[in-house]
């Protein structure tokens, strides 16, 4: 018995129906009702000042020194995430895609970051990166490269730093298993044949396999600037936003400003400057995945 | 002349292959090797300078504090203490349910997307995507307050439903995938059996894409097991708070022994690193398949 067109949408649909339901209850309405809400002057503190404001709080938000400077961290943050996470992962993917012993340990050793949640990343950096007694003083003393113990996390750019390196550690892994997957894809014979031609190394990389990369190089820098962005479990261990507010990033600023000063209509409004933010790197993901024709059904 | 002599030739690119490899080994390695390490130290030890790299007096001490805190932890006072396994309780009920949760949701979902051509299954399957990329900060204080509008503040239920939606998109982009895998003509010899929907998917189709569905819920079971902002949120006594955020609070508490936080961080991510070994290929596949197709 034929089935007609639209009892198969309406089965589609009827499938979908729950995971649309929960999805647009937990998603799509607290997006819009939390737009309402950085419309309001709306403080826990000053439960008879809430009132509707308009756009105040975004307009707020040009003046606002915190939200400028941790707009700033945020952004150094990301470029220094992303420039160390490629080179790295790029290396180890490469070291993988090789044959030779141990190779299946080391791929497991590769997860190991990804599993750990970031807030044990975080405390786990702390002993590593301690002033007095941490594991990197006590590694490069004994190696002879510094004389005496420093305190990594006091300055401003030395926190900052290693904030960023503990970060590219915890999201290593992500990055190398799709610039593997990528790596996999390329057909052997085309290193045979630049074999033939006598290319060097350096000239297989660059002719041969970076333009089989292009497309999950792009996925990795788009998603690792998402991850990075709004990095927070991390940090908020590691060093809580400081010294100052050298760590303090964008996501920090704004669970601060919600939790501690209990502000939720300008935290609101900030969100939605992450959002938007998000928003516009999420589409230029989508439109990649798009123009490579992984949307088929 | 013409012919070039065979000689030696040093296999630069076997070495730089094992030197880089050996490198990488180290880096991925040592830094959570410190904290095991120190998991089974006393405090004076952990606190030597230089460092005892192979603990010298290893003691069970600081895992066994978490059960039946000694009088000096008892002292010091550290609430984390005696929340420990508590949250370990609690990160174990909430990621267990919201695996399971997830599975059941996204399995109606990916399988529409598999077998039937529907009007609007690209634009769906995109918004999905785009739900992924939303935020958390985004949603977590409309979420806060719709939690705390039904008295849901401090349950695992508000932590259920939120992990749901952060794990219900990827889920569906998994599992539509690993059940595009499945052969068809199962369903059809089921159907010519006159088996149901519900029967055939139950006894036929779900048993043969079980590979798919375990890696989904052990993604989802990770996604829920280490989230820490929306639990800091959420919730505030033994009663809910997870794993991570206890573990914060021994980061953020100025009396804490180093040995204890480490002992509490390897038991928060020794659940998710087993996982991560055990599915090891699976997850590899699911990562890939999730973000490139080649």
């Amino acid at each position: 018995m034929p089935r007609k067109p639209w009892s198969d949408n309406v089965r589609a649909y009827a499938l979908n129906a729950p995971a649309i339901i929960v999805i647009s209850l937990l998603v799509a309405y607290p997006i819009g009702y939390s737009f309402w809400v950085s419309l309001h002057r709306d403080n826990l503190k000053q439960p008879l000042a809430k009132r509707f404001i308009g756009l105040d709080n975004y307009l707020s938000l040009f003046h606002d020194d915190a939200f400028l400077a941790s707009l700033r961290v945020s952004a150094l943050f990301v470029l220094v995430v992303l420039a160390f996470t490629v080179v790295l992962a790029m290396t180890l993917a490469l070291v993988l895609n090789e044959t030779f012993r141990g190779r299946g340990l080391l791929l497991s050793l590769a997860l190991l970051p990804w599993a750990m949640p970031g807030v044990v990343n975080g405390l786990m950096w702390r002993t590593v990166f301690d002033a007095k007694t941490g594991a990197l003083n006590g590694l490069l003393t004994q190696l002879g490269l510094v004389d005496g113990y420093q305190a990594w996390l006091t300055s401003g750019t030395g926190a900052f730093f290693f904030t960023a390196m503990a970060q590219v550690w915890n999201t290593l892994p992500f990055s190398v298993i799709i610039l593997l997957a990528g790596l996999a894809t390329i057909p052997s014979e085309l290193y045979d044949a630049a074999k033939v031609d006598r290319a060097g190394v350096l000239r297989r990389f660059g002719q041969v396999t970076m333009p089989w990369l292009t497309h999950p190089l792009l996925i990795v820098l788009i998603l690792e600037t998402m991850n990075a962005f709004r990095a927070f479990d991390t940090i908020y261990v590691l060093t809580g936003g400081g010294p100052g507010s050298a760590t303090t990033t964008i996501a920090l600023l704004d669970v601060r400003t919600v939790l501690t000063y209990t502000d939720f209509g300008l935290g609101s409004a900030y969100a939605w400057v992450i959002t938007l933010i998000t928003l516009v790197v999420s589409i230029g993901y989508i439109a990649l995945l798009y123009r490579r024709g992984n949307f088929e059904v | 002349m013409t012919t070039v002599p065979l000689r030696y030739r040093v296999p630069w690119k076997k070495i730089v292959v094992y030197v880089l490899a050996v490198l990488f080994a180290l880096y991925l390695v040592l830094p959570f090797y410190w904290i095991v390490a120190m998991s089974f130290m006393p405090e004076a030890d952990a606190v030597s300078v230089p460092p005892q790299w192979i603990p010298e007096h290893p003691t069970l001490a600081n895992y066994l504090g978490f059960v039946d805190p000694s009088d000096a932890q008892a002292l010091v006072g550290s609430r984390a203490i005696e929340e420990t396994p508590y949250s370990l309780l609690n990160s174990l009920v909430v990621a267990a349910s919201t695996a399971l949760l997830n599975l059941v949701l996204a399995t109606f979902a990916a399988y529409s997307f598999s077998r039937i051509r529907f009007r609007g299954s690209q634009l769906l399957l995109v918004l999905y995507l785009i739900t992924r990329m939303v935020p958390g900060i985004a949603i977590i204080i409309p979420f806060y307050l719709l939690m705390r509008e039904f008295h849901l503040l401090d349950t695992y239920l508000a932590l259920i439903l939120s992990y749901t939606t952060f794990a219900l998109p990827i889920t569906i982009w998994i599992l539509k995938d690993f059940f595009r895998s499945v052969p068809r003509e199962l369903e059809d010899a089921a159907r010519v059996d006159r088996c149901g929907w519900f029967r055939t998917m139950w006894s036929v189709f779900l048993p043969v894409a079980a590979p798919g569905l375990v890696a989904a819920a052990v993604f989802s079971f990770m996604t829920a097991w280490n989230e820490f902002m929306f639990a800091l949120f959420l919730t505030s006594t033994r009663a809910a708070k997870t794993i991570p955020v206890v573990a914060a609070n021994f980061a953020t508490d100025f009396n804490t022994q180093y040995t204890v936080m480490a002992a509490a961080g390897v038991l928060a991510v020794l659940p998710p690193l087993l996982l991560a070994l055990v599915f090891q290929r699976k997850l590899v596949a699911g990562m890939a398949a999730g973000s490139v197709k080649g």
